[in-house]
C-alpha cells in the first residue's frame, strides 16, 4: 500500500464509511427517522473503528509469524483468534500487569520501613485472665474517668453528647441515673434532627471551623471602617460562645416550630383517619388525650409511645385463627386408619422380604447381619444384590397377606374394639374413681399425646387409650398408702432386677400389673427428664423379673405373665432399644450358661421376643438371634427325659409360631418333631423313614400300654425335669401321649405353614410314614383310639397336602436371567481426536502428567512474575532516585545560583566602591 | 567393687551352708530310724569297699539282694540299686566285665560271675520298675546302665547296644500300669534319641507277640499310645542326629539308615494293627493317618487292608478313614473299586450333623474337583446333598451351597437341575394336569443310577426362605447369575449355632429395632370372642386358663 500513514487511514475511514462526503440534509433526515438503522450503524461505526485501530497498530498483537501450523489437523473454526495466529497482546497485559504493580508492590515500597496500622488498645482485649465482666467493667469506669477529665468547663461542644466511640449496651448508652439530671434540658430538643443527631465528631469540627470563619469575616465587616484594634483572646472566646449560644437557640426555635406544625398534623390525623375507615377507633381517642401531654412535657409522651409500642408488638404477636381441621366423619377416619394399617403391613412386607426402606438403608447395611468368617463382605454385597430383585414368589410372599386379615379385610370396628378393649388397668383397682375427678387432666394429656404423636405413630391409635387410663397421673403422688390389694401407691423406680426384686416384695404376683401400671404412670416421661432413663432401666429390669416369674411359675400366674409382656410391649414402643437390649442380654446369657437345658422363663422370654417384635422381618435384632435359640435347642438336643421333649414340644410351637407369617422353613423343628415320635414310638422303626438323624431314645421312653389314658394337653409344669421326675408311671404315660399328640398337630400345622414350599413332598414325606409307623398294628395296641383318630387325621391331612404339592410341582426355571454381555476388546476411537491433547489410556499415569504440567506452567509462571516485579522494583527505585537527585540538582544550582547572585552583587558593590573611591581620588 | 568381691564368696559360702544342712537333714533322717540308717550306711560301706578293691566283690551279691528284697522302705532298694548303678558303671569303664581272650581263667571266671551279677542286677532293676515308688527312678538307672554297658562291654572298641537288655526294658515299660513311667519314658528318651526309638520300635513285635493274655490289653494300648506319640518322621537319613550312645561308625549300619527306621515303625504298627484295634484307637489312627502315621512307612500300601476295613465298617469311621484312602489312592496308586458308591454312600442322615463335616466336605470337595466326572455321577452328589440339607443345621447348609455353585460351575452340565424349561407341547401339558415326582431314586446306592440329573433342586429353594437370613442368602446364590468364578469353601466350612449366635450377639444394637405395632391382646390366655382365632401357642399348649 503506497502512501504515508496518514493516507492509508484516511483511505480505511473511508472504505469503512465513517467518513465519506457530506450528506444532503434530507439524507440526514431520512437516517434520523430510520433509529433502528442508526442504532445499527453506530455499533457498526464503533467496531469498525476498532478494527482500524487494531491494523494501524500492529505492535499490540503477538502473533504467529508464519500463520498458524497444520492447519489441516484441528477442527477449530478458521477464523478463529488462534486460528488466525494471535496469541496474545502483549502491550495490554503488560500494562495491566504494571498497574497491578503499581497497586500493590509499589504501595507495598512506600510503605516500607514506616510503621503504621491499628493497634488494638481496649482495655484488656488481650489479657485472657480478665473475665468479661471484668473487662467492660473496667473499661467503662476508665471512660467514665477519661470523660470526667476532659469535660472542661469551657468545652462547648463537647458537653452536648459523649465523644464518639463510647461505650454503648443493647445499642444505648450507659448512663447513670443521675446522668439524665446532669444532661441540658434543651438537649434532646437542641439536636437538629435524628439523622444529623449522630454526626460525626469530624463533622462538627468542620462546623465549628465554618463557624469561625464566619465570625471572623463578619467582624471584620463590622469593625471595617473602626481602627484596627487586636481583640485579646477572651474577648474572642466570648464572642464565640455568645454566637454559638446564638446559633443554638435559632436552632431550637426552628425545631420547636416544627414540632408545632406537626403536633398540629398529628392532631388533624385521627380525624382523617376517622374519615377513612368510616368508624371511630378507641386507640385514636387514647392519641387524642395523649396528645396534650404531649406538648406539656415530653416525658409522658414517651410513656405513651411505649404504651402504643407495646400494644402493637401484642396485636402482632396474636395468635391468627388458624383454620381448624374438618371434622371427619366417621368413614373418613375408618379409611385414614384402614390406610396406615395397610402402610405398616407394607413396610412389615418389606421388612420381611429384606427389602430396607429408603430411608434406612444406610442403617440397614451396619446391621445386615454378616456371617462370621472371610468371605463375608461378598456375601453381603450380593445379598444386597439379590435383595434389589428378588423373585416374589419365592417367599410365598403372595399368601403372606391372606392368612393375617388386614385391617381392610377386618374392618374398622375391630380396630375400634381394640382401643376400647384394650386397658390395661385390671379390674378391681380403684382407678376409675379417681379418673373422673381428674377427667380435665385426662383431656389434656390426651390431646398432648396427640400432639406429639409423631415421635411414635404406632401409639397414636392403639395406646392413646391405654395411657390415658393406664397412667395413674390420677394419683397424687404424696398419697402414701396402699390400696385395698395391698399395691402401694407410689414406688421408687427399680434401675435393676435386685431393686425391682425388693420393691416387688410382698405384693401378691397377681397384683404385678397395677404396681407396674402405677410406677409407669410415677415417672412418665413427661413427668422429668430423667424419667426416660429410669422406665428404660425399669423395662430391662422387668423382663429379668418375667424371666425370673417364669422360672418359678404357676399356673394362675399367666394372665399376669401375659399383662407385663404387654407392658414390656408397650414400653418397647417408647424405648425400643433399652428393651430389645433386656431381651438380648436374656439371649446372651442363656447361649452361655444353658443353649441345652432352657427354663420355662426362659421359654417365656422367647414367646414375649415373639409377639414384641416382628417375627416376620428378614433380619430383625432380637429375633434374629432368639429364633437362631430355639433351632439350636431343637437341633442339638439330645431329650434325656420327658421334660426335654416336653421344652422342645413347646419351642417347636414356639418356632412355627414365629414363622406364621414369612412362612420361613425350619429344619430343626421337623428333625425334632420327627424325632420325638420315633423316640416315644412303642415300637423302634424297622427300616430308615427319613433322612433326619435319629437319637437312640433313653431306656423307659417308649411309650408302653397306654390304651386307657386320657389325652390331654402339654403345660409348662411338664417342662420342669423335677416335675416330670416326680410323676408316677401312670401319669408319665399320659404325659408321652400329650407329648406325641402336640406333635403330630405341630407337624399338621407345621404342613398347613409350609405348604407351599417348592420341597414340600420331600421335607413331609418322612413326617407321613412316621406317623404311620405310629399307626402300625403293633404300635397301635400301645394307644388310645383318640390319639390314633388324632394321628389318622394328621396322616390323612398330611397325604392330602403332598398330593396338592405333587400337582404344583414344576421343574425349576431358576435361570431366567439377562444374558450378560461380552466384554469387547474391539479399539476406542476418538471422535474429536487432537494431536495437542494427550490420550493415555492409564488414567492415572495421564492425571500425573496434568497435574506435573501444570506446575511447570505455574513454576515458570510465577518465576516470570518475579522477574517482572524485580525489574517493577528496580525501575521505581530509579525512578525515585532520578527524582531526588535531581532534587539535588535543582536545590544545588539554586544554592550556587544564588552565591552567585550574591557575589555579583558584591562584585559590583566592589566594582561601585571602587569607581566611587576613583571618582574621588 | 567390693560388692563384686564378696558375692562369690558369700556365694560359696551358703552353698557350704546348704550343704551342711542337706547333710545333717541326711543324718537326722538316718538316725530318725535306727534301722534304715543302718542300712544306708551299710550299702554305703558296702559299695565303697567294692570300688577299693577286688576282695570284696561278694559285696555285689549282697547290693543285689538289697536291691531285690521286698520291703516297706523302697528307698532302700532305690539305694542299693543307685550303689550298685555306680559299682558296675565304674567296674564297666575299668573293663572288668569286658571278657578278653588273653585273660586268665581265673579272671575270666570272675568276669564270668560278675556277668552274672549283672544280668541278676538287670532282673532286679526289672522287678522294680514294677514298683509304683520305684518305677521311674529304676527305668532312669537302667538307661543309664545300658549306656555303660553300650559303652563298655565289647571289646572292639565300638559301641554295642545291649539289645537283649534294652528289649526287657522296654516290655517292662509297655507292659506296666504307670502311666507317668511311660511318659518319661517317652519324654526324656524316645523322642529325643533315634537309635532309642529305633530299637524300642525293633522290640515291640516280640513284646506284642510275647505278652500274656490277661495283659495284652493293655500292653496293646500302652504300644498304641506309644506309637501315636512318636514324632513325625525325619525326612531323610543325614536327620538322624541325636544319638544316645555313639552311633556306629560303620556307615551301613542300619542304625543309619532311614528307610531301616522306617521298617521298624512300620512292622510295629503292623503287628499292632493285626491284633486288632478298637473304634476309639482307630478312630485316633485314622485322625492322624495321612500326617503321622503313613509317613513311617516304607510300604505304605500295608496300611490298605487296615483302611478298607475302616471304611468299609461306615459311621464315621468310614469318614476318617477317607482321608486315609485318599492318601493311598494319591500317592501309593491304590485303585479302590467302587470308591465313588462308597463315598456316596457315606452321605447318610448323619454326615450333616457329624462333627467332621468339615473335615469331610473338604475331602469331598478334592474328590469331586475332577472335572472328568461324569455329570450323572456329580448330580447325585448334588440332589443327595440337598435332600439332606432339608434337615440339617444352618452352618452345615452354609457350607453346602457355595460348595453346590463351585460344582455348578465347574459341571454346566448339571445345571439342568436349577434350570429345566420343558421343551414339547406335551410335556408342558402333562405337568399342567399331573405336577411332577421328583425323578430322583433316593433309595439307590450306585450314583450312576440315581437319574438325579433329571430332578431339580427344589430342596434348596426351600431353603432360601430359612428362618436365618445369612442361610437364606447364602442359598439365593443358586438362582442368581452365576457371575462369579467360585466360592472359598474355607470361609462357610466352619460355622456352628455358637458361632452364629456369637455374630448375631457380638454387635452393639444401635438402631431402634422394629416393634409390633399392634400389642396383641391374647399371649398365653385363650380369647373369649369367637370372631378371633386363638394363636398356636394357645391352642396348642395349656397355660392353665383353659
Amino acid at each position: 500500500m503506497a502512501g504515508s500513514q496518514l493516507k492509508r487511514l484516511k483511505a480505511s475511514l473511508k472504505d469503512q464509511g465513517i467518513i465519506g462526503p457530506q450528506q444532503s440534509k434530507k439524507q440526514k433526515r431520512k437516517n434520523a427517522l430510520d433509529a433502528k438503522a442508526n442504532s445499527d450503524k453506530r455499533l457498526n461505526r464503533s467496531e469498525a473503528l476498532e478494527g482500524i485501530r487494531e491494523q494501524f497498530n500492529p505492535f499490540q498483537f503477538k502473533t504467529n509469524a508464519r500463520g498458524p501450523k497444520f492447519d489441516v489437523t484441528t477442527s477449530k473454526p478458521a477464523n478463529d483468534r488462534a486460528a488466525r495466529g494471535i496469541n496474545g497482546r502483549p502491550g495490554l497485559a503488560k500494562s495491566i500487569g504494571e498497574e497491578k504493580r503499581r497497586q500493590t508492590l509499589l504501595a507495598e515500597m512506600q510503605r516500607r520501613n514506616k510503621v503504621g496500622g491499628l493497634v488494638d488498645r481496649r482495655f484488656g482485649e488481650n489479657d485472657p485472665t480478665m473475665t468479661l465482666e471484668d473487662k467492660m467493667i473496667e473499661r467503662f469506669t476508665r471512660e467514665q474517668q477519661r470523660n470526667h477529665k476532659k469535660s472542661s468547663l469551657f468545652d462547648l461542644e463537647d458537653d452536648d453528647e459523649p465523644s464518639e466511640g463510647f461505650l454503648t449496651h443493647g445499642g444505648k448508652a450507659i448512663l447513670f441515673g443521675d446522668a439524665e439530671g446532669v444532661q441540658d434540658d434543651f438537649a434532646e430538643e437542641d439536636l437538629p434532627s435524628g439523622d444529623e443527631s449522630d454526626g460525626s465528631h469530624a463533622e462538627k469540627r468542620r462546623l465549628k471551623r465554618l463557624r469561625l470563619e464566619q465570625t471572623e469575616e463578619e467582624e471584620s465587616a463590622e469593625e471595617d471602617g473602626q481602627p484596627e484594634r487586636k481583640k485579646t483572646k477572651k474577648e474572642i472566646y466570648e464572642e464565640i460562645i455568645a454566637k454559638s449560644k446564638l446559633h443554638k437557640y435559632e436552632r431550637q426555635a426552628a425545631k420547636e416550630e416544627d414540632g408545632e406544625l406537626r403536633a398540629e398534623l398529628d392532631k388533624a390525623l385521627p380525624e382523617l383517619q376517622s374519615l377513612l375507615f368510616q368508624r371511630p377507633k378507641p386507640q385514636s381517642k387514647d392519641a387524642e388525650d395523649g396528645n396534650a401531654p404531649v406538648i406539656i412535657a415530653g416525658v409522658e409522651k414517651t410513656v405513651l409511645d411505649k404504651e402504643y409500642d407495646v400494644r402493637v408488638k401484642q396485636l402482632a404477636a396474636d395468635k391468627r385463627a388458624q383454620p381448624a381441621e374438618r371434622t371427619k366423619t366417621d368413614e373418613e377416619k375408618a379409611k385414614e386408619e384402614s390406610k396406615r394399617l395397610k402402610e405398616l403391613e407394607e413396610k412389615r412386607m418389606k421388612r420381611m422380604r429384606g427389602e430396607a426402606d429408603e430411608s434406612e438403608d444406610e442403617e440397614m447395611e451396619d446391621d445386615e447381619p454378616v456371617p462370621a468368617g472371610k468371605g463375608t463382605s461378598n456375601i453381603h454385597a450380593e445379598r444386597m444384590a439379590m435383595i434389589d430383585h428378588g423373585d416374589d414368589d419365592e417367599f410365598g410372599l403372595g399368601e403372606g397377606i391372606k392368612l393375617r386379615p388386614t385391617a381392610t379385610e377386618l374392618g374398622f370396628d375391630d380396630e375400634d374394639d381394640f382401643l376400647i378393649d384394650d386397658d390395661l388397668v385390671a379390674s378391681g383397682s380403684d382407678l376409675e374413681l379417681d379418673s373422673d375427678e381428674y377427667g380435665s387432666e385426662q383431656e389434656e394429656e390426651d390431646s398432648e399425646q396427640e400432639s406429639d404423636s409423631d415421635d411414635d405413630e404406632f401409639t397414636k391409635g392403639l395406646l392413646t387409650g391405654n395411657e390415658s387410663k393406664d397412667s395413674a397421673f390420677q394419683i397424687p403422688a404424696d398419697r402414701k398408702g396402699d390400696d385395698k390389694d395391698g399395691v402401694p401407691y407410689t414406688f421408687p423406680c427399680p434401675q435393676n432386677h435386685e431393686e425391682l426384686l425388693k420393691t416387688f416384695q410382698g405384693i401378691e404376683v397377681t397384683k404385678l400389673p397395677i404396681a407396674v401400671q402405677r410406677i409407669r404412670a410415677l415417672y412418665h416421661p413427661k413427668l422429668d427428664s430423667r424419667n426416660k432413663e429410669r422406665l428404660g432401666n425399669f423395662s430391662h429390669a422387668l423382663i429379668q423379673h418375667v424371666a425370673y416369674l417364669g422360672n418359678s411359675f404357676e399356673p394362675h400366674w399367666f394372665p399376669t405373665l401375659e399383662s407385663l409382656l404387654r407392658h414390656i410391649h408397650s414400653l418397647a414402643k417408647t424405648f425400643p432399644i433399652e428393651v430389645a437390649k433386656g431381651y438380648r442380654t436374656c439371649l446372651q446369657e442363656m447361649e452361655k450358661e444353658r443353649p441345652l437345658a432352657l427354663s420355662v422363663g426362659d421359654l417365656v422370654l422367647l414367646t414375649g421376643i415373639g409377639t414384641t417384635f416382628p417375627t416376620s422381618d428378614h433380619f430383625h435384632q432380637v429375633v434374629t438371634p432368639a429364633m437362631l435359640s430355639i433351632g439350636r435347642y431343637l437341633g442339638q438336643k439330645i431329650p434325656q427325659n420327658l421334660a426335654d421333649y416336653a421344652t422342645g414340644t413347646y419351642l417347636s410351637i414356639l418356632a412355627l409360631q414365629y414363622q406364621q407369617l414369612s412362612k420361613r422353613y425350619v429344619p430343626e423343628l421337623i428333625n425334632f418333631c420327627l424325632n420325638t415320635l420315633c423316640s416315644l414310638a412303642p415300637r423302634k422303626p424297622t427300616e430308615k423313614l427319613g433322612s433326619f438323624p435319629v437319637h437312640q431314645p433313653a431306656p423307659g421312653i417308649r411309650i408302653q400300654g397306654a390304651v386307657r389314658n386320657p389325652l390331654r394337653k402339654l403345660t409348662c409344669a411338664d417342662c420342669q425335669p423335677d416335675h416330670v421326675a416326680s410323676l408316677n408311671p401312670e401319669e408319665a404315660t399320659t404325659l408321652k401321649l400329650a407329648i406325641v399328640s402336640t406333635a403330630a398337630s405341630i407337624l399338621k400345622s407345621a404342613a398347613d405353614t409350609w405348604h407351599k414350599h417348592a420341597a414340600f413332598s420331600e421335607t413331609f414325606s418322612p413326617a407321613t410314614l412316621v406317623l404311620s409307623h405310629l399307626l402300625t398294628t403293633q404300635n397301635k395296641a400301645h394307644l388310645p383310639v383318640p390319639l390314633t383318630t388324632k394321628l389318622q387325621d394328621s396322616v390323612a391331612a398330611l397325604s392330602r397336602l403332598l398330593a396338592l404339592s405333587r400337582l404344583a410341582r414344576r421343574p425349576l426355571e431358576l435361570h431366567h436371567h439377562r444374558p450378560l454381555a461380552i466384554r469387547t476388546y474391539v479399539p476406542k476411537f476418538e471422535d474429536a481426536f487432537d494431536p495437542t491433547k494427550h490420550y493415555d489410556p492409564d488414567r492415572e499415569r495421564a492425571e500425573l502428567a496434568k497435574l506435573r504440567a501444570e506446575h511447570k506452567r505455574e513454576r515458570k509462571g510465577a518465576m516470570r512474575e518475579l522477574r517482572k516485579d524485580a525489574a517493577f522494583m528496580a525501575r521505581e527505585n530509579l525512578r525515585a532516585k532520578k527524582v531526588r537527585d535531581e532534587a539535588y540538582e535543582k536545590k544545588y544550582k539554586r544554592l550556587v545560583a544564588e552565591i552567585q547572585g550574591e557575589e555579583g552583587h558584591a562584585a559590583n558593590e566592589y566594582a561601585k566602591e571602587k569607581a566611587l573611591r576613583k571618582k574621588k581620588r | 567393687m567390693p560388692g563384686t568381691v564378696m558375692e562369690p564368696t558369700a556365694k560359696s559360702v551358703s552353698k557350704r551352708k546348704r550343704q551342711e544342712h542337706g547333710d545333717e537333714s541326711k543324718k537326722r533322717r538316718k538316725s530318725g530310724g535306727g534301722e534304715s540308717d543302718d542300712r544306708k550306711s551299710q550299702i554305703k560301706k558296702l559299695e565303697s569297699e567294692i570300688l577299693e578293691s577286688r576282695k570284696h566283690y561278694n559285696n555285689i551279691v549282697a547290693l543285689v539282694a538289697f536291691a531285690k528284697e521286698r520291703s516297706e522302705n523302697p528307698k532302700h532298694n532305690l539305694a542299693a540299686a543307685e550303689a550298685l548303678c555306680r559299682v558296675f558303671i565304674s567296674l564297666l569303664a575299668l573293663g572288668n566285665l569286658v571278657r578278653r581272650e588273653d585273660a586268665s581263667e581265673k579272671e575270666a571266671t570272675v568276669t564270668a560271675w560278675l556277668r552274672d551279677r549283672l544280668s541278676e542286677y538287670h532282673e532286679a532293676l526289672c522287678a522294680m520298675m514294677r514298683e509304683e515308688a520305684t518305677a521311674v527312678k529304676a527305668m532312669v538307672l537302667a538307661m543309664a546302665l545300658v549306656k555303660a554297658e553300650a559303652l563298655h562291654m565289647s571289646d572292639k572298641g565300638e559301641a554295642f547296644f545291649p539289645q537283649a537288655f534294652f528289649s526287657d526294658l522296654v516290655a517292662e515299660i509297655l507292659r506296666s500300669p504307670f502311666d507317668q513311667l511311660r511318659e518319661e519314658f517317652v519324654d526324656k528318651f524316645l523322642n529325643n534319641y533315634e537309635d532309642i526309638r529305633f530299637y524300642t520300635l525293633q522290640a515291640i513285635p516280640a513284646i506284642l507277640d510275647g505278652s500274656d493274655e490277661d495283659v495284652k490289653q493293655s500292653v496293646q494300648s500302652n504300644v498304641f499310645d506309644l506309637l501315636v506319640g512318636l514324632h513325625n518322621a525325619p525326612a531323610s537319613s543325614d536327620d538322624l542326629e541325636e544319638f544316645y550312645v555313639d552311633p556306629p561308625k560303620k556307615k551301613k549300619h542300619a542304625l543309619l539308615s532311614l528307610s531301616q527306621h522306617k521298617k521298624r515303625a512300620q512292622d510295629a504298627w503292623l503287628s499292632l494293627m493285626q491284633l486288632g484295634l478298637d473304634k476309639e484307637q482307630k478312630k485316633k489312627a485314622l485322625e492322624i493317618m495321612a500326617t503321622s502315621i503313613a509317613p513311617w512307612f516304607t510300604k505304605p500300601e500295608l496300611l490298605m487292608d487296615f483302611l478298607t476295613d475302616c471304611y468299609d465298617s461306615g459311621g464315621s469311621t468310614s469318614l476318617l478313614a477317607l482321608s486315609g484312602v485318599f492318601y493311598l489312592i494319591q500317592e501309593r496308586n491304590l485303585d479302590y473299586p467302587l470308591f465313588y458308591t462308597k463315598l456316596y454312600s457315606l452321605l447318610d442322615a448323619d454326615i450333616l450333623h457329624s462333627k467332621y463335616r468339615s473335615r469331610f466336605f473338604r475331602l469331598l470337595d478334592t474328590f469331586l474337583a475332577s472335572s472328568h466326572l461324569p455329570a450323572v455321577l456329580v448330580a447325585s452328589f448334588i440332589k443327595r446333598l440337598a435332600r439332606l440339607a432339608l434337615n440339617a443345621p444352618p452352618s452345615a447348609i452354609v457350607a453346602i451351597v457355595p460348595w453346590f455353585y463351585n460344582i455348578f460351575k465347574k459341571h454346566p452340565l448339571c445345571t439342568f437341575m436349577m434350570h429345566r424349561v420343558p421343551r414339547t407341547k406335551e410335556e408342558r401339558d402333562r405337568l399342567e394336569t399331573e405336577g411332577m415326582d421328583d425323578p430322583f431314586l433316593q433309595d439307590e446306592e450306585d450314583p450312576m443310577e440315581t437319574r438325579a440329573i433329571d430332578s431339580c433342586i427344589w430342596e434348596i429353594v426351600q431353603l432360601q426362605s430359612h428362618y436365618h437370613p445369612n442361610v437364606a442368602t447364602i442359598a439365593k446364590i443358586v438362582s442368581e447369575q452365576f457371575t462369579k468364578q467360585s466360592y472359598g469353601l474355607e470361609d462357610f466350612l466352619d460355622h456352628s449355632y455358637g458361632s452364629l449366635l456369637e455374630a448375631e450377639t457380638a454387635k452393639e444394637v444401635k438402631k431402634p429395632p422394629v416393634v409390633e405395632y399392634m400389642i396383641p391382646k391374647r399371649i398365653f390366655t385363650k380369647t373369649d370372642s369367637i370372631e378371633e382365632k386363638d394363636s398356636l401357642l394357645v391352642s396348642l399348649w395349656d397355660f392353665g386358663s383353659s
